[in-house]
């Protein structure tokens, strides 16, 4: 039954959370030399498994607190609210990696990589894309053949972030090439730092270097770690990036909520383009401002709508594409409007990592509607799953 | 928090969409536009019967006692139906009667008696809450014994009589009637002050019937890119059509979210019920026109005809987009925010 209002007791957890996080968040600004960011975004998992925050909506039989996904949301709307760093480099363990293995993974495989996630031990990276396969990932080519025990892999992945902080890399690998595209694909727990693996960054358009290529080069992983059946990794996959379009967005929606309002304070302080008055009075500002509130609003909405569908049908579904969708472009007009607000202050680059970092947040906004899909992959989803219509 | 509605809350929709296309078929609309009012009276009756003006009303009040959430969903069937007749002005016109404890005016309106037209006031038109004047425009109010004005400061009833003199005008849509009247210093036979919660419903419903709008053309625009072939293959296989499709779906569930979080808003009595009902309006405008212009260009020449429904959707959220406050309204009702707190 459509129901806004918060449970009891799901309004004292905001409570704890809120509290919690006054006195555990980390104090320090998030470092910016990548050596660092590991241990910060590991420490601070840390601190919050020792809290007992680690993995709210994770069954405590993998260590989490096994409550509903409406409490994992409170805890990353009041994540976005206190303006915490984003949980970057822990994100794909959190998010991808540890919720496959949750529903795919050997008893052993689960009781050896998941509770090392919440501990906040290691840090997983992702090995899907490849040179030749963006969009079309079920075209990927980096090669596993079974040579006794293991698999010897040879290839290249790219758009890997984080890859030179990580322990262990979620790895998409071709062990059968004899049927369709979607068959004879393996899903693979890769330690990163085995023999013949070589990992180079990539700087960005906005200066930083969380991506990186991956290149290996007869890299031998015990066959023991391919999660789910051997050439059925397609389906292991699938099943990981319906996850990532669930619950681990809302607190970049609380973010940008906080960018929009940062963004009406700028305009009611600064001089306008009229160079008289503030730059809330003019109309064309006013406007889109208001829009990006209402938009925002709405996404918010979405957001409920979704986890309503995750809690009763246990997956957000492809109308997750949705709302990945409209967040994305949605982000990347907020950050356009801040560019125009800014005139020529904005010339001067601030990373994004920085107060007033709206340059910055500028120039990453363009991996939005890139990464995770691209906007055009996520409207063939719609098109595709949502609509039925044909391929 | 549960945004997804229950099967019983679909199956009230259901009730209500099955009814309307039995009793208001499409075609219809054609039929009768030559015809002074866009609905008739026994159809008018059979909907009134059904329970179909008094679902949001409390039972103490002679109606059926569900929530807004309800109500939005009934009213967004009257939306994707295009269920021509002063079915909102009604509904909200019962309303102020019981709010002014008026119950024999309540029973009328919802029992199908007495139907309620709207009241556009003309920019110059004047309402200080105890005579209007000025220049004001009837929307479905042919077969109408009352008038609705509605404002967020009050909101007032009057007679359809004190009107008499009113011209028809052509209206951009056939189901809809619209008249032209100059008032000078009419009384209502009702008025309510403070009406910001009356008004937020009013807000609410019209965002249901412009989300409405939304689905039906989403929905003609899938059924029409899976079945229309050209080149040897359904249309919708290029991402040229299919891409518009998701565009399309991507408004309606922004619409229809936030539709369902203003009108719960709305059912736990929420500080900020207006402001979300702005929005939901907001977004379901933008829903509705787009998908409405997006599904002809779909449809391609036969969506330009007069045979076919795709222009009927165009005009009706047009006229939905300009009532109960324009797009532009509610948006500085967003913006206000902003510039109030500065």
């Amino acid at each position: 039954m459509v129901d806004l209002t918060f449970s009891r007791e799901q309004n004292e957890f905001r409570d704890e959370v809120r509290t919690w996080l006054a006195e555990n968040a980390p104090t320090r600004t998030r470092p910016h030399d990548y050596a660092e960011i590991r241990e910060y975004d590991l420490s601070w998992q840390r601190t919050q498994y020792a809290g007992g925050w680690a993995g709210i909506s994770w069954p405590v039989e993998f260590g989490g607190k096994g409550l509903s996904v409406i409490e994992q949301m409170i805890w990353y709307e009041e994540y976005g609210r206190a303006g915490l760093p984003g949980m970057d480099a822990t994100f794909v363990g959190l998010n991808h990696a540890g919720p496959t293995l949750m529903s795919r993974a050997s008893d052993e495989q689960k009781s050896k990589h998941l509770p090392p996630i919440l501990r906040g031990e290691v840090i997983w990276c992702q090995g899907f894309s490849e040179p030749g396969s963006g969009s079309d990932l079920a075209s990927l080519s980096t090669r596993a053949i079974i040579d006794g025990d293991d698999l010897v892999v040879n290839g290249q992945k790219i758009w890997t972030s984080f890859a030179h902080l990580a322990d262990w890399q979620e790895l998409l690998v071709r062990t059968d090439r004899t049927g369709g595209k979607h068959h004879g694909i393996s899903w693979v727990i890769c330690d990163i730092h085995s023999p013949g693996i070589e990992v180079r960054a990539i700087k960005t358009m906005d200066g930083e270097a969380e991506f990186a290529e991956v290149f290996y080069d007869d890299v031998r992983i015990p066959l023991a770690n391919v999660v789910g059946e051997l050439n059925q990794g397609w389906g292991v996959a699938m099943s990981t990036l319906a996850f990532e379009r669930g619950t681990a967005f809302t607190a970049s929606q609380v973010r940008l909520a906080s960018l929009v309002e940062e963004l009406v304070e700028i305009a009611r302080t600064r001089t306008g383009p009229d160079g008289k008055r503030a730059a809330i009075a003019d109309d064309e500002v006013a406007r889109r401002l208001g829009m990006a509130r209402a938009e925002v609003a709405a996404l918010r909405a979405m957001t409920y709508v979704g986890i309503s569908r995750s809690e009763k049908t246990g997956t957000p579904g492809s109308e997750g594409s949705i709302v990945k969708l409209y967040y994305t472009e949605l982000h990347k007009q907020v950050a356009q409007l801040a560019m125009d607000l800014l005139g020529s202050d904005g010339l001067r680059f601030v990373s994004r990592w920085m107060n007033n970092g709206w340059t910055g947040e500028y120039l990453a906004s363009f991996s939005l509607s890139i990464g995770g899909g691209t906007s055009e992959i996520q409207r063939n989803i719609i098109g595709e799953r949502v609509l039925g219509l044909p391929r | 928090m549960d945004l997804l509605p229950s099967d019983e809350e679909l199956s009230i929709a259901q009730t209500v969409a099955e009814l309307l296309h039995r009793e208001l078929p499409r075609e219809l609309l054609r039929e009768r536009q030559n015809e002074q009012t866009s609905i008739s009276a026994e159809a008018w009756s059979i909907c009134a019967e059904s329970g179909l003006l008094a679902l949001g009303l409390a039972e103490g009040s002679g109606g059926v006692g569900f929530g807004l959430v309800e109500e939005a969903l009934a009213f967004r069937e009257i939306g994707r139906e295009l269920a021509p007749g002063p079915f909102l002005s009604s509904v909200i016109g019962a309303r102020l009667a019981a709010e002014a404890g008026d119950t024999e005016l309540v029973r009328a309106i919802v029992s199908g008696d007495r139907q309620v037209g709207l009241i556009l006031p003309r920019a110059g038109a004047t309402f200080d809450g105890s005579v209007v004047t000025g220049e004001v425009e009837l929307v479905d109010a042919t077969g109408s014994d009352l008038l609705l004005l509605l404002r967020p400061d009050v909101s007032a009833l009057f007679d359809r009589a004190s009107f008499a003199s009113a011209l028809p005008w052509q209206s951009i849509d056939p189901g809809v009637r619209l008249e032209v009247a100059t008032a000078v210093g009419v009384e209502p036979v009702l008025a309510v002050v403070d009406s910001a919660e009356l008004w937020a419903r009013a807000v609410v419903l019209s965002s249901a019937i412009l989300t409405g709008i939304s689905e039906a053309c989403r929905d003609a625009s899938t059924t029409h890119a899976k079945t229309r072939e050209q080149f040897g293959r359904p249309i919708g296989v290029n991402q040229a059509i299919k891409h518009r499709c998701a565009d399309m779906a991507m408004y309606s569930e922004a619409a229809s979210a936030q539709l369902l979080y203003a009108a719960a808003a709305g059912d736990a009595e929420s500080a900020d019920f207006g402001y979300q009902a702005s929005i939901a309006r907001v977004v379901a405008s933008r829903a509705a026109i787009s998908n409405a212009e997006a599904n002809i260009q779909v449809h391609g020449g036969m969506g330009y005809t007069y045979e076919h429904d795709a222009h009927l959707y165009v005009k009706r959220a047009r006229v939905w987009a300009n009532l109960i406050g324009s797009r532009t309204f509610h948006l500085s009702a967003v913006i206000d925010e902003i510039r109030v707190a500065a």
